[in-house]
């Protein structure tokens, strides 16, 4: 007995266990697992796993269909699907951000509805040129993102309010607000959404030809990347990510050490508000032209899973964006190529974030096991 | 009027209910925003029993109403085992847990609902049709002017809800497991130092908020959605946790605070009513409780005091 243990033990210490590689090996190890119960579930519905997760891949342009429609190709999926990634990546950048100093920024859903409908407005449906709209875009989700998120963190900061309580307050009122004045005043009678926003002002070019196939070529995608090194200079080289890190630690230390945490926890909301207001209008002026009334994204919620997959780090956060977008975008194109229901994407999101939320147990539980490994080898 | 207090009571007490939970958990120390995953798997749970068993008896008999609240109450309970295995056994973050639990409650009962649906029904819906459970009138004091509103149409799981609510402030403050589990929150170690097991009470405020807001979310489901469907998560868990902090921690104030937001929600409806407004004018009626919340939560938040070990994972060790 005591022996099978020791090469059980001896197992999970390789895998998960080496602590330099933990950051890396927890949420593959997460991802695995939710893959093979989702596999299962699959599999026990009377559908092949493999098939249909290969399905995943298609519907995303990296492997290619059995067939296209015309002038369609994998670049105009794989295209259509950085279109796709490009909201998730500043999402979860504003989900990371806020909880480096120890908020949990719930509201980014919200945040982006804001943004992208005010640059609706504003810029969306008026005749500016493209190259004064689309930077004017970008403006005004920034600003409009980073109020919402700013008042989350003063409404903390000044009466002591739970972030989470507050930002959902907030989802509801925006989500309500807005859909209001799309019913109001910007309806399209037939689409049942908002009417389109001019072609100028969109921050993805449709319909372009390249080499016979035709696509849209997200441009917010080249903003992001740059995003995410901008994000992890501030956090790891500048005095204000440091102060945020050691909110995030200990209140009372940071305190202590003269931080100024009030002001700090605004700051750093209103940060991560930027980031979700650029989440929105790359997502509601970019992937799509027009928005839903009564409707949240959930890419706001899925950026949650996203940034804890990729341990809070904004270079692991392309990863982890980049997988939880195949999971979710490839759905459509699995549900109908095998049959399986398109919802099981957002299980086997949630089950990946049920294990990832486990990794502080995990290191501290293989900690211990390697303690206990040691001492056993000190007394042979 | 009386539309205002029946339609505002048959949306405050489901509320009120699951806030009682809440208060469960959150005094033994555990941060609970799972509610909303709760109240939705619950109600899955009860919606999933109610529609078998109305298919094997039919007709109009209200048993699966009172099996569905029941299971219900056992779906919310076994959910809620993942939010206590991730809090206290495993240790993770009890906020990030609480978010865990909400989004995979929502994905499940949304692919199980689709699932049962087109395998079992042979209908591609994604919503189990419950109906409006039956409503009671009691006769004699529902004539009282204005007050007898309060008796008149009523759903019979306010019954239920009252009478379990007025079982739950006994047990909190008048027992002695009460006083373990409000010092759960406040001190652990000093629960521990008495011989009691930290997890163990905590684990039984967990499982009574999983309970607790099941039912609250069937009652949701047989009342204002007359149906199961991912249309149940609409914030009713993010409520009342909004109700229980607005109400310090205290099952009657909390009751106070969830009776303000169900006659603010009736009482806007019916204004839009009685001014004749264009139907999109709801929505800006489905903001008042939101708004109000958050209004209130102003004045009241720094006032208001959690309990002290709340959201702090007990280490045995710790100094």
């Amino acid at each position: 007995m005591n022996k099978k243990m020791n090469v059980f033990e001896r197992m999970v210490l390789a895998t998960i266990g080496h602590e330099k590689r933990q950051k890396i090996a927890i949420p593959v190890f997460s991802i695995l697992i939710a893959l093979i119960v989702g596999g299962v579930v699959i599999a026990l519905l009377g559908h092949n796993p493999f098939y249909a997760f290969y399905n995943l891949l298609q519907g995303c342009g990296i492997a290619p269909k059995a067939s296209y429609a015309g002038k369609k190709g994998m670049i105009t999926d794989f295209m259509d699907f950085m279109d796709n990634l490009t909201p998730m990546i500043f999402a979860a950048l504003a989900v990371a951000v806020a909880l480096r100093s120890g908020l949990f920024n719930i509201g980014v859903s919200g945040q982006m509805l804001a943004s992208g409908f005010l640059a609706t407005v504003i810029v969306g449906y008026s005749s500016m040129a493209a190259p004064i709209a689309k930077p004017l875009v970008i403006i005004v989700g920034i600003l409009t993102g980073a109020c919402v998120g700013g008042l989350i963190g003063f409404l903390k900061y000044k009466f002591n309010i739970n972030e989470v309580v507050s930002s959902i307050m907030l989802n509801y009122i925006l989500e309500y607000i807005i859909s209001f004045f799309i019913n109001m005043y910007f309806v399209d009678p037939v689409s049942r959404q908002s009417k389109n926003v001019s072609a100028a002002a969109r921050l993805t070019l449709t319909d372009v030809e390249i080499g016979g196939y035709k696509m849209d070529i997200p441009l917010g995608i080249i903003l992001a990347i740059l995003t995410v090194f901008l994000v992890r200079f501030v956090m790891n080289r500048t005095v204000l990510g440091f102060e945020m890190k050691a909110v995030g630690y200990s209140r009372t230390a940071a305190k202590y050490a003269g931080i100024k945490v009030g002001k700090n926890i605004v700051i750093s909301m209103f940060i991560s508000g930027a980031l979700a207001g650029l989440a929105g209008v790359t997502y509601y002026l970019g992937y799509f032209a027009s928005i839903q009334p009564k409707v949240l994204t959930s890419t706001g919620f899925d950026a949650i899973a996203v940034s804890l997959l990729g341990n809070n780090n904004p270079v692991g956060i392309i990863f982890s964006s980049f997988l939880i977008t195949v999971i979710g975008k490839g759905s459509t194109y699995m549900s109908s190529a095998s049959g399986v229901q398109q919802e099981i994407a957002s299980v086997i999101t949630g089950i990946i974030l049920l294990f990832s939320a486990c990794g502080a147990f995990v290191r501290y539980k293989t900690g211990r096991m390697r303690d206990t490994l040691k001492e056993r080898k000190e007394e042979n | 009027m009386n539309t205002i207090i029946i339609d505002g009571l048959a949306f405050s007490l489901p509320l009120f209910i699951m806030a009682v939970g809440g208060i469960y958990s959150e005094k033994s120390g555990v941060t609970n925003l799972a509610l909303e995953g709760l109240q939705g798997f619950g109600a899955f749970i009860g919606a999933l029993v109610a529609v078998l068993v109305a298919e094997k008896i039919g007709g109009n008999s209200s048993l699966p109403f009172y099996l569905a609240m029941i299971f219900a109450m056992v779906g919310g309970l076994l959910f809620s085992l993942i939010h206590a295995l991730l809090c206290i056994r495993f240790k993770a973050d009890m906020v990030i847990s609480g978010v865990v639990v909400n989004t995979l409650a929502m994905a499940l009962t949304v692919f199980l609902t689709k699932q049962v649906n087109t395998s079992h029904f042979h209908a591609p819906s994604d919503k189990f049709v419950l109906g409006v459970c039956g409503k009671v009138t009691i006769p004699g004091i529902s004539k009282i002017p204005v007050l007898g509103a309060v008796f008149t149409n009523m759903y019979p799981f306010e019954f239920v809800i009252v009478i379990i609510a007025c079982i739950a402030w006994f047990v909190m403050y008048k027992t002695r497991f009460g006083l373990h589990l409000r010092a759960c929150g406040e001190n652990p170690h000093a629960v521990d130092a008495a011989g009691m097991q930290v997890g163990k009470i905590r684990l039984i405020g967990v499982m009574v908020s999983g309970a607790l807001s099941g039912l609250g979310g069937i009652c949701f489901a047989y009342s204002i959605s007359a149906n199961f469907s991912p249309s149940i998560y609409v914030g009713y868990g993010y409520l009342a946790i909004a109700a229980y902090i607005f109400g310090n921690w205290k099952i009657l104030p909390t009751l106070g605070a969830c009776l303000l937001f169900g006659f603010a929600r009736s009482g806007g409806y019916k204004l839009v009513q009685i001014l004749g407004m264009p139907s999109s004018y709801q929505d800006l009626v489905m903001i008042l409780p939101y708004a109000l919340t958050l209004f209130l939560l102003i004045f009241f938040s720094k006032k208001n005091r959690a309990p002290r070990a709340l959201g702090a994972i007990y280490d045995k060790g710790a100094r």
